[in-house]
């Protein structure tokens, strides 16, 4: 046997000498001088960028897990979507102008008093009806906002909707094999996390930026009615923060995506240790585990760190550029009234204006940022998509029900190949116990055998058909791979059973679950069969889970079963309870059972031994004993 | 003033940092005193740099409308231009300490939120497994997550509010000095705008509360989803599941636009609101020019101030509304920072002898050192409640107290729902102490491990439990923690474990990387891990609890014999019914109701002792189940 640990001298690491978790360089110096501190200071501010955009490319790229999508996949998404609630789309941008126009309206009215009192001196004329007119552009302002408001809702609730149960139907037809193989924990933050930062941004995030853009435009639009003179040097004042705008729109959401790392990284690491605060004291690891969440905290401190140098250039910028047109709308505006080119009352609505478009401004710069960081985490969501099948559906159905697996070979690394050439044929009715040391293969020939994956050369057939080639719902009806997991979900206990056959009646619901010896306490629940299960509902115990678990395979029906160590479906101290439950499913059924421990073997018809990719013997308990063997050497250490 | 990340070495005292001062957990209101005065000097900066920045809107009006009396309608360039350049200085003035603020908020935002953090952390440091006893796990991470994250934002919303409140008074002193009536309607109206906004607030609130909950739910049901993924590829139901999320997303987007809708309402009666308020101003404001007590210009500074008004107000009520759930938060938090670790170090701490004699009163049990023990159970429970004793855990017979129950009670009813649940705490801290501080019960070469310090029986003793757990990290951090090992030493635990198939699974080898709780392993992956950490420990006494629960067969009879060999010389207990490990040891000891019932030799046990061999053989039978 080759040395697994061949390569450890390679690998292993002397970690006295690691670098800290903070390079030196990113402390500011001691004692320096002022100008030697700020040039310090954007040394730091560089290499943070770097470490941001290290960040971002390792999450576009992910080395485990499941894979990201392009920018480009994530805008046909919402195109498509958008383009799907078309009329709502235009509704929205309509109301939300009527409202943006008639805010804007209230300014030029105001200007317009202010001409008049300027003017008439003493007597105001027409004063309360020039009150009421804005009163009246005041109600409508109130309603179209309403109007705009309640249709944004509609159309980002619509939006997340649609989004979120695309994203749910495409976990659900993830390849077999790829499931089967793969860790689920990345899958779970991307529908809980990714989720929810989709969710803001497209629930808020689209909406106002649509509302906010148009609400610039629009007075940009009417500051140039107001008076080009007055409009044009304060939108010139204003157009000077572009650079910095969009260097900002640049960097910010890789800044923001570093920076949610960085607190999940600070959760994984707390939650690792609160959850195993028992292992952490017994191996005398809190003092380390203290300096990891510091560590933690540290890199964390220079993400914000980084975020907030952008969000303070940008501020600087902003606050210029917002505040100082108003001074440009002073003296410009003086200088015209002496020219005779303005009157008082357009300066009035120019000041108004100008003091107004700092917030849809600031919005659309804020939005902007929120959809970037929305679109990171949408293409991790449609990353999910774009996991290809693994198998297309042939028409042909199969002729019998003999399970044959010829020359099996299988690779889960390139080159690394665990079952070589592997030669197996069922019995239709028998009991076959599969041994072997871990890593001998047994599981990948279940997995093999029952189609979850292709063989890489070989073929496994039922009735003459690949099983890979079968459509789902014919294979989960031929073989069920039946493994340690019995996750009860959340949803009705029919829902629970009918898996492999949603359409299944009522009735069959109820045989299969007296078949498992489960009718009885089902029909003492609340709703029976229609009683809700699962975390944080109706509880169950083990048992009962178990059971559960059991119906769902007598609905399945399937003439071949393989149990994956299925002994640990069955807690030893239910055992006892569910042992008619489990001869019930088996009996009439050709069984694979890849096992856990010896006696399962013992009273199979047949046992292969799995050594290495190999079967290295295959025989009933007693000849593999005459043989002397492994198995026998095995069960003599078992048994003496 | 403090700098962020701060200095927080409070609680645990493991770590070599000169301690730093524990909060003050005598009430919620006293732990955010505490946290708030852990910064004045930078809250107090903070304030003053907000109201700076706030300049320009404090003053840009008025200076605008001296401007354009002196300067525009007056016709003095030179007062239009010194008014100009007081405008651009004031703006210049916002725009620095607009900067300077931020900066400063930001800080102050994270030594509150970084402090909770460390906390947190510090705090399940020095409770160690005694904490999940007490409270729920989800609790003390939703402190660290989630109600930080308000401490920090409270000491933002604090230094914007004095901000805001000290350029509110300049804006009602300007307004007053010009004309008293429209000063009073200034000051008056806004707080009455949101006074009536107000109340619309509430059914908001409601809406969302339901907005957010079916969200919640929502998100669990997409991570069971996930979580029983293979099963819904593997036997199927994925358009049952499927429709069921299909119908909770469209239960929660009904939720999500009738709150949406509320939210409508609430802006588009603040537009009314505030427009109306214009309007009063303008006309009353139009009619004091008529009769020549205002001029243009005043009226133009009345027009900014009308928009001015309402965000001091709102700023207001929101430090209102974060101090209450700043409240709420603190009650988790101190729920967690009270609680004291019950162990007390004897005053005169014993040294324990790793080489001599375990034994346990309650089972009468004696652990004979040097030689490899193995404790058979029929209930599994039973031998994992003699590990902890050995190991001096309390047992994990308590159910855990949340500071917040998520039941919507309000008022009384929750006040004494939470009454109870913190004498409910109290009960259990008590019990902890009394268990902790009389004598153990176990003693090691006849010294009660209570006489010990603590830190000295887990050096002793090293229980390694169905529980134990993986961490994040490299291979050769999971092997050797410490880093005390050399390479050698760790091959051989993995050897040792079995667990070589693990290296060679990952390519870079020590340096791969696990998941947390090593979760891309499989079952038994992990336990052979755990294992061989257990082993590289190299503890004097070592307990294992069904170390091989999920490795089979083959695997191990080859750990059984190499731990046998490893350890030969020192003391090691393990609980299991395995033959395979049976057959290793040197002593067999079987317990019944938690009590050793008979003791000896494997062989001799199972011919001599018929409820040995039940116990043994029924082991077996479980998985006849099978058959």
């Amino acid at each position: 046997m080759t040395d697994l640990l061949a390569s450890s001298a390679q690998t292993w690491r002397d970690r006295s000498a690691d670098p800290p978790v903070i390079p030196d360089e990113l402390r500011p110096p001691a004692h320096a001088g002022a100008r030697e501190r700020n040039r310090a200071l954007w040394q730091r501010h560089d290499l943070r960028r770097q470490r941001a955009e290290d960040v971002y490319a390792a999450s576009r790229n992910p080395v485990r897990g499941w894979p990201v999508s392009g920018n480009r996949a994530v805008l046909a998404f919402f195109g498509d979507l958008v383009r799907r609630s078309r009329g709502t789309f235009v509704l929205l941008i309509a109301l939300n102008a009527l409202a943006a126009a008639s805010a804007l309206v209230v300014p030029r009215l105001l200007g317009a008093l202010v001409n008049r009192v300027e003017a008439q001196g003493a007597v105001v004329e027409g004063l309360d009806g020039l009150a009421l007119a804005v009163v009246g552009v005041v109600v409508l302002q109130a309603l179209f906002t309403f109007g705009a408001q309640r249709t944004s809702t509609y159309f980002g609730q619509d939006l997340l909707a649609s989004a979120r149960e695309y994203i749910v139907g495409t976990i659900l037809r993830l390849p077999v094999g790829r499931v089967e193989g793969a860790s689920t924990g990345d899958l779970v933050t991307r529908v809980t996390r990714d989720v929810g930062t989709m969710a803001r941004s497209v629930q808020w995030g689209v909406p106002r930026l649509l509302i906010s853009l148009s609400t610039v435009v629009l007075s940009v639009v009417a500051m140039l009615l107001n008076s080009l003179v007055l409009a044009v040097p304060a939108l010139l004042v204003f157009s000077l923060c572009t650079p910095a705008v969009r260097t900002y729109l640049r960097r910010a959401p890789r800044a923001y995506i570093t920076e949610g790392a960085t607190y999940s990284r600070i959760n994984t690491t707390l939650t690792e240790t609160v959850e195993g605060a028992r292992t952490v004291e017994a191996l005398g690891l809190s003092g380390s585990r203290v300096r990891a969440g510091e560590d933690d905290i540290e890199v964390s401190a220079q993400a914000e760190r980084y975020s907030m140098t952008l969000r303070n250039v940008l501020f600087a910028a902003l606050n210029g550029a917002f505040q100082v047109p108003q001074v440009v709308t002073l003296v410009v505006g003086a200088y015209g009234y002496s020219r005779g080119w303005v009157d008082l009352g357009q300066i009035t609505a120019a000041m108004l204006y100008v003091v107004a478009l700092g917030e849809p401004l600031d919005a659309v710069i804020g939005e902007v940022d929120r959809l970037q960081v929305g679109a990171a985490s949408t293409s991790r969501l449609l990353g999910i998509a774009e996991v290809p099948p693994d198998r297309e559906a042939g028409d042909r159905l199969p002729a019998g029900v003999e399970l044959v697996g010829e020359d099996l070979r299988f690779a889960y690394r390139e080159g690394h190949d665990v079952l070589h050439g592997v030669d197996l044929r069922l019995r239709t009715g028998e009991r076959l116990a599969v041994v072997g040391p871990s890593g001998s293969g047994k599981s990948t020939l279940g997995r093999l055998l029952s189609g979850i994956n292709r063989p890489r050369t070989g073929t496994a057939r039922v009735g003459g058909v690949d099983l890979v080639d079968l459509p789902l719902e014919v294979l989960r009806t031929e073989v069920a791979l039946v493994t340690q997991e019995h996750h009860v979900f959340i949803g009705t206990i029919r829902d629970n059973v009918v898996l492999a056959r949603e359409d299944s009646t009522d009735d069959a619901v109820r045989q299969a679950l007296a078949a498992v010896g489960a009718l009885a306490w089902v029909e003492r629940l609340p709703d029976g069969i229609g009683t809700t299960i699962g975390s944080g509902r109706q509880a169950l115990t083990p048992a009962q889970a178990q059971q559960v678990a059991l119906a769902r395979l007598i609905i399945a029906d399937p003439h071949t079963l393989v149990l994956d160590e299925a002994t640990s479906l069955i807690d030893p101290r239910t055992a006892r309870t569910l042992e008619g439950s489990m001869n019930s499913l088996l009996a009439g059924r050709t069984v694979v059972a890849i096992a856990h421990r010896l006696h399962t073997a013992h009273d199979a018809d047949r046992i292969a031994v799995v050594i290495d990719g190999r079967i290295v013997e295959l025989d009933s308990h007693d000849e593999l004993i005459a043989l002397d063997g492994e198995y026998a050497g095995l069960w003599r250490a078992w048994t003496s | 003033m403090q700098d962020f990340p701060p200095r927080v070495a409070t609680f645990f005292t493991g770590t070599d940092d000169a301690p730093s001062p524990d909060p003050d957990t005598r009430s919620p209101l006293a732990f955010l005193r505490w946290i708030l005065r852990q910064q004045t000097a930078l809250l107090a900066v903070s304030s003053l740099c907000y109201a700076l920045w706030f300049l320009p809107m404090t003053l840009g009006p008025w200076i605008f409308g001296r401007a354009v009396d002196q300067g525009i309608v007056g016709g003095s360039t030179t007062a239009l231009l010194g008014w100009a350049a007081l405008l651009l200085g004031v703006v210049v003035v916002g725009g620095v300490f607009g900067v300077v603020s931020h900066t400063l908020v930001v800080r102050s935002w994270l030594v509150g939120l970084y402090g909770t953090l460390e906390m947190v952390t510090r705090k399940a440091a020095q409770m160690g497994h005694v904490l999940p006893r007490r409270s729920p796990t989800g609790e003390v991470l939703s402190v660290a997550s989630s109600d930080s994250d308000e401490f920090g934002a409270l000491t933002e919303v604090l230094a914007r509010t004095i901000g805001q409140l000290a350029s509110y008074l300049t804006v009602a002193f300007i307004v007053l000095t010009m004309s008293w009536q429209l000063g009073l309607l200034t000051l008056v109206a806004a707080p009455l705008i949101l006074g009536v906004a107000l109340p619309l607030l509430r059914p908001l609130h409601r809406r969302q509360e339901v907005e957010r909950s079916r969200t919640s739910d929502l998100t669990s049901l997409a991570t069971d989803i996930v979580a029983g993924l293979r099963i819904l590829r593997g036997i199927g139901g994925e358009q049952t599941f499927g429709a069921n999320y299909d119908r909770q997303s469209q239960s929660a987007k009904r939720a999500g636009v009738a709150a949406g809708i509320w939210q409508a309402v609430v802006e588009a009666v603040g537009v009314l609101l505030s427009g109306l308020f214009l309007v009063a101003l303008v006309w009353l404001g139009a009619r004091e020019v008529e009769s020549g007590e205002l001029s243009v210009g005043e009226l133009i500074t009345f027009l900014g101030y009308g928009l001015f008004m309402v965000g001091p107000i709102r700023t207001f009520f929101e430090f209102a509304q974060k101090g209450v759930r700043s409240l709420v938060s603190a009650r988790k938090a101190v729920a967690i920072f009270e609680q004291r670790a019950p162990w007390r170090d004897p005053s005169e701490p014993v040294a324990l002898d790793g080489t001599a004699s375990l034994v346990d009163s309650a089972s009468g049990l004696t652990v004979r050192p040097g030689i490899l023990t193995v404790v058979v159970s029929a209930v599994p429970e039973q031998s994992a409640a003699l590990a902890d004793r050995l190991g001096r855990y309390l047992p994990a017979d308590t159910d855990p107290v949340p500071a917040e129950d998520d039941e919507d009670a309000r008022g009384r009813a929750a006040r004494r729902a939470r009454t109870e649940r913190a004498r409910e705490r109290a009960r259990i801290a008590a019990l902890d102490e009394e268990r902790a501080t009389r004598e153990w019960g176990v003693t090691i070469g006849g010294v009660d491990l209570a006489s010990a310090s603590l830190a000295e029986v887990r050096r002793t003793v090293l229980v390694s439990d169905t529980g134990s757990q993986l961490f994040a990290g490299t291979l050769q951090d999971a092997i050797d923690p410490h880093g005390r090992l050399d390479r050698e030493q760790a091959e051989h635990a993995l050897r040792v474990a079995n667990a070589e198939d693990v290296y060679d699974a990952l390519p870079e080898g020590w340096q791969g990387q696990l998941d947390e709780r090593g979760r891309g392993l499989s079952g038994g992956q992990r336990q052979r891990v755990v294992l061989a950490r257990a082993v590289a420990a190299d503890a004097p006494v070592l307990v294992l609890v069904e170390p091989t629960s999920a490795v089979d067969a083959h695997t191990e009879a080859r750990i059984a014999e190499r731990v046998a060999e490893t350890r030969r010389g020192r003391t090691t207990l393990v609980t299991t019914v395995s033959p395979l490990w049976l057959h290793h040891a040197d002593r067999v000891v079987l317990l019944r109701d938690g009590t050793v019932v008979a003791e000896g030799r494997h062989a001799d046990l199972l011919t001599g002792n018929d409820d040995y061999r039940h116990v043994v053989a029924r082991a077996l039978d479980d998985e006849e189940a099978v058959r």
